[in-house]
């Protein structure tokens, strides 16, 4: 195989050659410059980030535009129509200007209605990606860096590949005969690389074969992956433009073209039943995120040394909530994010709660926080409503929760990995999809991910894990019911302002209008009773949501059965001791039973409840601190009559048995002094004989022979002398060779220079440098050795990638390679 | 927000408040995929099982009818969860057919190639399936087919039966409705099994369940075998058969310890069937004697289990369960359910007892305080003995004797668990005993006095937990019993629950003693009973004993 002698190392752009850069930036800036305030206004609208932080003058703005990031974002939020007609504008331009021209990208665009196309390009035009006047407009050099290499999917031109590739490519007809020629396995491997992208692997022998036929013919050209080792799976081939083209005839050049978002058909669900189900749903979602703390508050869970809640731990919480371990982590990371629950010491002080999850420190459990309590107060609707805002805002994944890391460990609840900053805004996307659908509308999952891919087809890319995840989450707290948005959800999402404004996520936060979403849902949750059903086997009918009050009381009088809609609750002999215990009555448990009760209290009930508090206290527990027995009770008698024995504090519990708080030493003394025979036992009831022991302090270590400490610095000698030395001396080389570059550099570096003593952005220094690698311009670099010195070089860049930047230094003639995160500043050189 | 008479519970419990006004239709809405867990007398619990849901599934109810019955009904909105997951548990529902293919016999089919593959692959099936014969088809030995359903009731993908069932020999047997007619209750029972194939009827003890059993036979007009607990219960099965259906005592063989007939109808005993003789069991013959249309199970909550066994090879037969308490203590519901068949029909208690069709019952509790010397006894007594040392204390004796005489003019049974209690009791209200060692013969004359009315007062032991029929009897009092076994607390019930002719109350009484574990038991026992909305009462022994205080010598 041959290789490719046209294409430059590092990158498989074809950018055509372009005129003196430097004077396109200053067109850029110019541009710019003569915009209306409404125009740059608009600008700045769509990509708030050009302003963040404010630009010093509009030479910066351009340059900020024009960064890769800032492209990026901009390109992120645009649809899939968008960005392929700016694929389509890439393909257009002309080889010498650069420049495309709206006719041309209409030509290309073909079937589809012209006015769409057009939106469309005016959409790039407005946010400069496209720029200049519309019969010459050039594409920012950034998005060839950002996007794919292969616009719409479509290869490099053949005569940039290979020259017979070029000379079958020229011959409209012998192409075609040759592509019908081929045989029905080479077709099937055309048909892939037409798709996109235009490259393949040769890989397997199956495919071998084919793919050898279509090299043959010049239909596919070999290529080696530049700049990268040999692939061991075998070469590379490219499906040349012109054939890709030729291929698509049908769809047209840039592929099937959709102008309008995919819309989810969904079946129909009456609005009511939705709302209807899912605020059963909420219910059921506040009644299992209380569950699960109330498991957590009777035995707490320990804070894993890598942060998070163990697996373990979250199986014994979701068993305890009834709950499936999906659910369970699901409401742990809610009631988390909401501060329902947070990390305190074991021995008790408790941590802020807004500390970051990651690395918890030994004896740490997961508690409940205080505001727990409060929430409990509140209405089923505000408790929801607190989760579902806590859920929306929570830039968390809980779907990763039991997943593998990439390291293959397993990922817990709270634990860092499951954290994703991108959460928030994906849950709202995918919410929102459902929010524009006519109420009750329920799409499936897959046509829901679809149009997410259409509305911002390079943000959906990898976000299809956080679709799902916030769709399953929307039915599990009752957000969504039947596969549709519920009435009081869509309040809770509706906001005024445009989606598109927003990229940054700010919005999460509420509005006025959740309060609505509380009035709606309340309205649909059936309202607290307080009055019980009781029943012959016992059990406590609560038909309904309790009172708080009532639930406090059936919480100490009965074991719960059953909970949802109604709560099913027992009595046991073990409930009512319970209730004795903390000080309820037998008369207070008839007074109760019969004020709370719609139904006659049953006989068995009555006659346990005086069976219960009739054993009650049948036996008495206490501490002493010593005992005196004896089978003579008169000799006891006689002990607690004598008055010498009054400071032993003395008590009778039974005929033959005294008890005193005093330990058992002192108690025999004083009974020996008041001429009485003792004799002390041991907890078997033997007795004990002892003699009097002679007392001792604690032995300790001696204090003597400790030499005395040594004060000040220690000398220094030897190697370490010598390299103190060299570093002394490479600074001051150092200094000496920064002091040429210009102050920018020069500051960063932290020479003090007067009125510049900022370090410069990184962002700003790498637009800078990314500038300079299109114009091939000189820079000044700033940066820090891999030894901690400061140093400043000029020198031209020749790529920016993968966390390098390649640059040459003329005078030297070498090729440098520093680490963009050691790089201080960069500037432009004036020369 | 509707105002129905249902609530729906998370842990997928349905309580239905039976004062309701719509309360009856939603039972109706309900019934056919919800079972019946209680009844006691203000909220009735339903509960949702996958069996229930699959049976409804295989009773013709889709899904969306659930569904719909439970929104309709709730009282409260219904979490979306729930309806989900009912909706999947439905639709594993007959994925996998079991079916009779023309040419290769048994098969199991599958209308879902990934489930298929999915049981094929799984352990539990390892030798149950023979060869592959397609994607959808594999062949099975028809001699697994219950044991097949019952693994892939296990695996969550129950298999839909459409091999359907053998006849049978034909057999000619009709109701012979001279006088009296099939109470509506029962024909419903008979309708519910007919229509299922094959599967148990839930009916009180006293309801008529004998003759639900003839009903079928009636309707199967097939020769039929009937396993009974014991000779007793076969030969009133016998005598009932005669009297109320066309069928001869020629028809109608024996065959337990002493006989071994075998007719177009045969009645044998579990216990002839599991003896064994040299580790063998040597009477399964029974089984493949004659081409039996039907099957009977009495008592279908003791069927031992090596019967199971069998069972599973008789999957191509109808099979009937009749029970009056489908709580088996050991624990082995499931495996009624899926061998001999759902439950088919279920009827609370008082619902019966409002028909007149069961007596109206007194439960009553008599806790009885034991004597100082009692107490020590019981205090020092080892756990094992604890039980038999507080049932049998001697205190009951004088309590048992005034509850006796409180009812002069009514037929008593006493009924207890320990032997030398009940010789004791005997000889102190001088009343004979029937216990496991009493011969058949003198059984039978026991009880043919106690019908007539010439005996007033009978001895029972475990014996009186199994079906006798006893009509007269109108108060039991149970003295000990086993352990806490609820099952044998509705049997004992049962006995005096056949209707009175002057539609009298029937009264049971249990003696307990205070503040022992024979409390603890009793709380027990009566669970089952107060689901089913038997209220107890319960009042000390000075109460019974009253004024005329009786002496203890």
């Amino acid at each position: 195989m041959f290789s490719e002698p046209d294409a430059s190392p590092g990158h498989f752009n074809i950018v055509p050659r372009r005129l003196a850069l430097n004077t396109m930036a200053t067109t850029f800036a110019d541009q710019l410059r003569s915009l209306t305030d409404e125009a740059l206004g608009a600008l700045v609208q769509l990509r708030p980030d050009l302003v963040v932080p404010v630009p010093a003058d509009i030479s910066a703005l351009a340059v900020r535009a024009q960064s890769r990031g800032s492209v990026a974002r901009c390109l992120d939020g645009l649809d899939e129509f968008t960005l392929r007609i700016l694929d389509a504008a890439r393909l257009t331009r002309s080889a010498d200007t650069a420049l495309t021209s709206v006719d041309a990208i209409l030509e290309l665009a073909g079937g589809t209605s012209a006015d769409d196309v057009r939106v469309a390009i005016d959409r790039l035009r407005v946010r400069f990606l496209l720029h200049g006047p519309p019969e010459a407009m050039a594409v920012v050099g950034a998005v060839d860096e950002v996007t794919s290499p292969y616009p719409a999917g479509l290869g490099r031109p053949a005569d940039f590949l290979d020259p017979r590739a070029a000379a079958l490519c020229a011959d409209k007809a012998k192409l075609r005969r040759t592509v019908l020629a081929a045989p029905a396995g080479a077709r099937a491997v055309l048909d892939r690389l037409a798709a996109g992208p235009p490259i393949g692997a040769l890989t397997r022998d199956t495919v071998a074969e084919p793919v050898r036929w279509l090299v043959e013919q010049h239909i596919l050209v070999p290529i080696s992956e530049a700049g990268r080792a040999p692939n061991a799976d075998g070469e590379l081939v490219e499906l040349p433009r012109e054939v890709g083209m030729l291929l698509r005839r049908e769809a047209g050049p840039l592929g099937e073209l959709r102008p309008f978002p995919p819309l989810p058909e969904g079946s129909a669900r009456d609005p009511k039943a939705v709302d209807s189900a899912g605020a059963g749903q909420t219910m059921e979602a506040v009644r299992s995120a209380e569950a699960l703390l109330e498991a957590l508050a009777t035995e707490a869970a320990p804070v894993l040394r890598a942060g998070g809640l163990g697996v373990r731990e979250l199986r014994r919480l979701a068993r305890a909530a009834g709950l499936d371990e999906v659910a369970a982590a699901l409401l742990i990371e809610i009631t988390y994010t909401a501060g329902l629950l947070g990390e305190t010491d074991a021995t008790g002080t408790s941590r802020s709660v807004t500390v970051s999850r990651a690395g918890g420190a030994a004896d740490e459990i997961f508690l409940p926080t205080g505001a727990f309590d409060l929430w409990r107060a509140l209405s089923i609707a505000q408790r929801w409503h607190t989760l579902a805002r806590a859920w929306l805002s929570m830039s968390r994944q809980p779907s990763l929760v039991g997943a593998r890391d990439e390291r293959d460990r397993p990922i817990n609840a709270l634990a860092p990995e499951a954290e994703r900053a991108g959460a928030p805004q994906a849950r709202r996307e995918a919410l929102l999809v459902l929010a524009d659908l006519e109420a009750g509308t329920a799409p499936a999952v897959d046509e829901v991910l679809e149009l997410l891919a259409w509305q911002a087809p390079r943000r959906a890319r990898g976000r299809e894990g956080a679709h799902r995840d916030a769709l399953s989450g929307a039915a599990l707290l009752g957000v969504t019911a039947l596969g549709a948005l519920t009435s009081y959800a869509r309040l809770l999402l509706e906001d005024p302002d445009d989606d598109e404004n927003d990229p940054l996520g700010v919005r999460a936060t509420a509005s006025a209008a959740p309060h609505d979403a509380v009035r709606i849902l309340d309205a649909l949750l059936p309202a607290p009773v307080e009055h019980v059903l009781l029943q012959a086997d016992l059990s406590v009918v609560v038909p309904g949501p309790p009172e708080p009050e009532l639930a406090g009381e059936l919480d100490v009088i009965a074991e719960p059965e059953s909970a949802g809609g109604a709560s099913v609750f027992r009595v046991t002999p073990a409930s009512v001791r319970r209730a004795l215990d903390v000080g309820y009555t037998a008369a207070d448990l008839h007074s109760l039973f019969r004020r709370r009760s719609r139904t006659p209290v049953p006989q068995t009930l009555t006659y346990m409840i005086d069976d219960a508090a009739r054993r009650h206290g049948g036996l008495r527990a206490g501490s002493a601190g010593s005992y005196l027995r004896s089978d003579d009770e008169a000799l006891v008698a006689e002990v607690l009559a004598d008055k010498r024995l009054a400071p032993l504090g003395l008590r009778q519990i039974a005929p033959t048995v005294l008890v005193s708080p005093l330990p058992v030493a002192r108690l025999l003394t004083q009974l020996r002094d008041g001429g009485f025979a003792p004799v002390a036992e041991d907890a078997g009831g033997a007795a004990v004989l002892s003699r009097p022991k002679v007392r001792r302090a604690p032995t300790r270590t001696t204090l003597a022979g400790r030499p005395a400490e040594q004060a000040g610095p220690p000398v220094l000698a030897g190697p370490r002398l010598a390299g103190v030395v060299e570093q002394l001396r490479r600074g001051d080389i150092a200094t000496r060779a920064a002091r040429r570059a210009p102050v920018t550099v020069r500051a960063a570096n932290g020479q003090s220079v007067t009125g510049l003593t900022s370090v410069q952005r990184h962002g700003e220094a790498m637009a800078v440098l990314q500038q300079a690698v299109r114009d091939k311009a000189r820079v000044w670099v700033g940066y820090v050795d891999s030894h901690g010195a400061t140093l400043s070089r000029l020198v031209r860049p020749v790529s920016l990638s993968a966390g390098y930047l390649r640059a040459e230094d003329e005078r030297t003639e070498t090729l440098h390679t520093f680490a963009l995160h050691r790089i201080t500043a960069a500037v432009t050189d004036e020369e | 927000m509707s105002d129905g008479p249902l609530i729906v519970q998370s842990d997928k419990t349905l309580l239905l408040e039976v004062d309701h006004p719509d309360a009856k239709a939603c039972r109706m809405a309900i019934a056919p995929f919800a079972e019946l867990e209680r009844s006691p007398e203000h909220v009735h619990t339903y509960r949702l099982t996958p069996l229930g849901l699959w049976n409804a599934r295989a009773a013709g109810h889709d899904a969306e009818s659930v569904v719909d019955s439970l929104i309709k009904f709730s009282r409260y909105p219904v979490p979306n969860a729930l309806l989900v997951d009912v909706a999947e548990t439905m639709d594993r529902y007959g994925r996998l057919q079991l079916v009779n293919d023309p040419a290769n016999g048994l098969v199991l089919r599958g209308l879902d190639k990934i489930v298929l593959v999915e049981v094929a692959k799984s352990k539990k099936l390892a030798g149950m399936l023979g060869a592959r014969l397609d994607d959808e088809t594999i062949v099975v030995h028809p001699s697994e087919r219950g044991r097949l359903k019952q693994a892939l009731l296990k695996l969550g993908w129950p298999a839909e039966d459409l091999a359907g069932y053998v006849d049978g020999e034909a057999h000619e047997i009709s109701l012979a409705e001279n006088g009296w007619t099939l109470r509506s209750y029962q024909q419903e029972a008979v309708d519910g099994f007919w229509a299922g194939g094959s599967g148990v009827v839930v009916l009180p003890c006293g309801a008529g369940k004998t003759l639900v059993g003839a009903a079928a036979m009636a309707t199967a007009k097939a020769t039929t075998l009937i396993l009974v607990t014991n000779t007793v219960a076969g030969r009133q099965w016998k005598r009932e058969l005669i009297a109320r259906t066309s069928l001869t005592e020629e028809e109608i063989g024996e065959y337990s310890g002493e006989r071994k007939e075998i007719r177009p109808v045969t009645i044998a005993t579990y216990q002839v069937l599991t003896s064994r003789r040299g580790g063998a069991f040597t009477h399964l013959d029974l089984f493949g004697a004659r081409d039996w249309g039907l099957v009977v199970y009495d008592e279908v909550h003791l069927l031992p289990a090596p019967i199971f066994r069998f069972t599973a090879d008789l999957q191509a037969r109808r099979r009937l369960g009749l029970t009056a308490t489908l709580v088996r203590e050991d624990g082995r519901e499931g495996d009624v359910f899926s061998l001999i068949g759902p439950k088919r029909y279920d009827a609370p208690w008082k619902d019966i007892e409002a028909q007149g069709w069961i007596a109206p019952a007194e439960c009553v509790e008599v806790r009885v305080t034991l004597t100082e010397a009692e107490r020590m006894t019981y205090a020092v007594t080892d756990a094992e003995e604890r039980y038999k040392a507080a049932a049998t204390a001697r205190t009951k004796l004088p309590v048992v004797k005034a509850l006796v005489d409180k009812h002069p003019d009514e037929q008593v049974l006493v009924i207890g668990g320990f032997l030398d209690q009940l010789h004791t009791l005997g000889e102190y209200l001088d009343a004979p005993i029937v216990e496991g060692s009493t011969t058949n013969k003198e059984r039978e004359r026991l009880f043919d006095a106690f019908r007539a009315g010439s005996l007033k007062t009978l001895v029972l032991s475990k014996v009186g937990n199994f079906s006798i029929d006893l009509p007269e009897a109108a108060v039991a009092i149970q003295v000990s019993g086993t352990f806490g076994s609820r099952q044998e607390e509705a049997q004992r019930l049962g006995r005096v629950l056949r209707p009175k002719a002057d539609g009298r109350q029937a009264h049971f009484y249990t003696v307990v003693s205070r503040d022992t574990i024979d409390t603890e038991y009793a709380a027990h026992r009566q669970r089952f009973l107060a689901e089913q909305g038997y209220a107890y009462t319960i009042v000390d022994a000075d109460d019974v004993l009253g004024p005329p205080l009786p002496q203890i010598d």
